[in-house]
């Protein structure tokens, strides 16, 4: 079972329909997952946490949600693990050491433990070389599916943005992004009204 | 209990025409057999364009790993994506091989209601511009049929499908029987004007002519603009087999639909010179059975249903069966795309777009209508549309924190992008043959596919990168970028012509009706019809072609002609 349909199962109570022995393996095996949280699989404990970091530097929480809150960092360890190819990972891994070692050269300490200052002075300098690569785009949506990035910091931002806006909450909160939208108008006013994006 | 084997009607395949074959033999009184190679489609089970993403486990970016696996060409199209995607074949069961140097991208769709599911949706009727093509250019053969022969047949499937969209009374282009058309979104407008500005009528920018209902109809409910029909429809809004001419043929009580039912070939009786029936290998027993019909409609999709000719070959067909012309499998066509522009709408800031509406909007051909092109034949349209930009444009940009999570999401500049699809002209070495080396999961040999673009369609691609910016500049966009890709073809996913009709039986496989020359109860009429591929999608006119064949055949049926 999946951390997200125990989840659910548990919310819905789809767990209900089920036999009483099965219901309660069920619900004993949700429980159970939820409880651990499932560890990082490929992110160890230091690159987790600079990748939490990094991403709640991005987005982080507000008046609504921020990276951590919606699982952003979990969801990148599970594209690690079982999305990109080995050579993609080991260039997103070495793309995180480096940025270790450049907090290490400019400040004497880890990324994580840099201070916000110093840690947003890193991010300008990642984002300077990103865009100092960066092809010309065509179309943005095109261009989701031409992953993987070749720049580290380019495929962080993505995975980040991806998760947060892909969530229930970012989705929901930040884009008022609705399964069956409320109304269609193609040309409706910004202010007075909230949109029903693309989200994916 | 033993299962029927003899019907009045065999209707090979499930989807966009097979299921107008249904509806039509049956509704006409005659026992149906439809023979589906893939699963039963439940749409209350199985179509999910209501599953948000936070509930997909990579999000919507697909299961990569599993899909390079299984789906490393299927899922090259936009539709076939973490949803979806189980619309789509599995590759490792469906082999096929290509000519050295000439890729082609076959997609395809194996359950009950096919392709229909996950379909494009765009309905266009063609023109005598089109009808009359081949002759004028002395280009392969002449179409045995014109838009006068269509037209009362574009009335009747239009009437059931519901086709929404904005009359323009332009000859190159005729008018369908709409329903109301979707609205314009804002820089959709403003493109609009600057064209009908300064292009003197020549060229005219409409919504989108597709098959999703703006108004209940005929039992279906209107469009919720939910947006990913590729997904299925619980509403049935948009047309496909499943959601409108099954239940119509389901509802005769004269129709066995029998899934998991992969046809390998039509059996042909020397004596009588007729189709007896088809040998089928049940996909799930892996037996081989047998049906049998006074009449057979093959609608399994222009490679498809020639493969099971090829694979129907007898002493006398040893070259497939219907194939005394030589011309089954050749004259592939596909429409050429990848070439557009796109570029920022300046203005409209304060307003949004709300819903997501499941259809662009279209320019239809200006090339060679009114005025000769000397570069190239025929012509192309294209479709479009103006959106805001998304959170997406985040990614390549560098700011971080509060203030960049607060402007990227609302919604960024507006961006129009033109993208044509043009007509590929018939062309006899452009072709399939059975590749004996190759079979699928059922042990059927597949095909191997001889196809590419000659350089007038190379030339259409290219004209669509200019015209499309010349477009967006009148409109006063920015940053415009045109575009002329490389792709193979296949990928519109519009493949036609493998078993062309016309007047000759040397030069053509089917006559006018559809009905193979060589053997008078067998019928094809998905795209391996086609004569010409003008530049408009297809499938509206594979189901009108569709209506009047099988109107036709129970005609003749009725005569004791079959």
């Amino acid at each position: 079972m999946e951390r997200r349909e125990a989840l659910r199962l548990l919310a819905t109570g789809t767990a209900l329909q089920l036999a009483p022995r099965n219901f309660l393996a069920a619900l004993r095996e949700a429980r159970k997952l939820l409880d651990t949280k499932a560890a990082p699989r490929t992110l160890n404990a230091q690159q987790f946490v600079t990748v939490k970091t990094i991403a709640e530097l991005i987005l982080p929480r507000t008046d609504t949600p921020g990276a951590t809150d919606v699982g952003v960092t979990e969801f990148i360890d599970l594209m690690l693990t079982e999305w990109y190819d080995d050579r993609d990972r080991s260039r997103f891994l070495h793309g995180l050491a480096d940025v270790d070692a450049r907090t290490q050269a400019l400040f004497g300490e880890n990324f994580a433990e840099a201070s916000t200052a110093q840690q947003s002075e890193i991010l300008i300098a990642l984002g300077g070389r990103m865009a100092g690569n960066a092809g010309r785009m065509r179309d943005p949506r095109e261009d989701s599916d031409s992953l993987p990035d070749a720049n580290f910091y380019r495929m962080l931002r993505r995975l980040t943005l991806t998760a947060y806006y892909t969530s229930e909450a970012g989705a929901t909160q930040e884009l008022h992004f609705e399964i069956i939208p409320d109304s269609h108008d193609q040309c409706a006013a910004l202010l007075t009204t909230k949109g029903s994006p693309e989200i994916e | 209990m033993n299962e029927t084997t003899s019907y009045d009607a065999i209707v090979v395949g499930s989807g966009m025409t097979g299921g107008w074959a249904a509806k039509e033999l049956t509704e006409k009184g005659l026992k149906t057999l439809v023979l589906e190679a893939g699963r039963p489609i439940v749409p209350e089970q199985d179509y999910v364009e209501h599953v948000p993403p936070w509930e997909k486990k990579f999000r919507g970016l697909g299961d990569r790993r599993r899909q390079l696996e299984d789906q490393p060409i299927q899922s090259t199209c936009y539709a076939c994506d973490e949803w979806s995607s189980k619309f789509f074949i599995s590759d490792k069961e469906h082999p096929y091989t290509t000519a050295p140097g000439k890729p082609f991208r076959w997609i395809r769709g194996r359950q009950v209601g096919g392709r229909s599911i996950m379909w494009g949706r765009q309905s266009y009727r063609w023109s005598d511009l089109d009808f009359e093509a081949n002759l004028r250019d002395g280009i392969a053969i002449d179409w045995p049929i014109r838009y006068a022969d269509i037209a009362p047949w574009y009335d009747y499937v239009e009437d059931f499908v519901g086709i929404s969209g904005e009359a323009l009374g332009l000859p190159q282009l005729p008018d369908s029987k709409f329903l109301p058309p979707m609205e314009m979104n804002c820089a959709e407008k403003t493109v609009r004007g600057a064209l009908a500005k300064h292009f003197s009528g020549e060229r005219v920018l409409t919504i989108g002519r597709v098959a999703i209902l703006t108004q209940q109809h005929r039992g279906r409910a209107a469009c919720h603009y939910c947006g990913p029909c590729e997904r299925g429809c619980i509403t049935r809004s948009y047309f496909s087999s499943v959601n409108a001419t099954l239940p119509a043929a389901e509802k005769t009580g004269r129709m066995t639909l029998r899934p998991y039912s992969v046809v390998h070939s039509v059996m042909f009786d020397a004596h009588t010179r007729r189709a007896s029936g088809v040998r089928i290998i049940d996909a799930q027993t892996r037996s081989t059975l047998e049906f049998r019909a006074k009449v057979v409609f093959l609608c399994a999709s222009a490679l498809e249903s020639v493969r099971i000719l090829f694979n129907s070959s007898t002493p006398e067909f040893s070259t497939g069966l219907a194939n005394s012309s030589g011309e089954l499998g050749h004259n592939l066509m596909d429409h050429v795309k990848a070439g557009g522009a796109d570029g920022i709408i300046p203005g409209n800031d304060d307003r949004i777009v709300l819903g997501r509406r499941p259809n662009g909007i279209y320019v239809p051909r200006f090339r060679n209508v009114k005025t000769r092109q000397p570069e190239f034949l025929r012509g192309y349209g294209f479709q479009g549309e103006g959106y805001r930009e998304g959170w997406e444009r985040g990614v390549a940009q560098t700011g971080f924190g509060p203030g960049f999570k607060k402007s990227i999401s609302q919604p960024g500049p507006w961006r129009f992008t033109f993208y044509g699809f043009g007509e590929c002209l018939s062309n006899h070495n452009n072709f399939v043959e059975l590749d004996k080396q190759t079979v699928d999961a059922w042990g059927i040999p597949s095909l191997k596919i001889h196809c590419s673009w000659s350089d007038n369609e190379l030339a259409l691609r290219k004209d669509m990168s200019i015209a499309a910016a010349e477009m967006l500049a009148a409109a006063g966009a920015h940053d415009i970028q045109p575009f002329a890709d490389e792709e193979p073809p296949g990928f519109s996913i519009h493949e036609m012509g493998t078993a062309r009709m016309g007047r000759d039986a040397k030069t053509s496989v089917l006559n006018s009706y559809n009905q193979a020359h060589d053997v008078k109860n067998l019928f094809i009429t998905d795209g391996g019809a086609m004569v010409s591929s003008s530049c408009v999608n297809p499938s509206l006119t594979y189901m009108a072609l569709t209506a009047r064949a099988c109107d036709y055949a129970v005609q003749q049926l009725k005569k004791g002609e079959l």
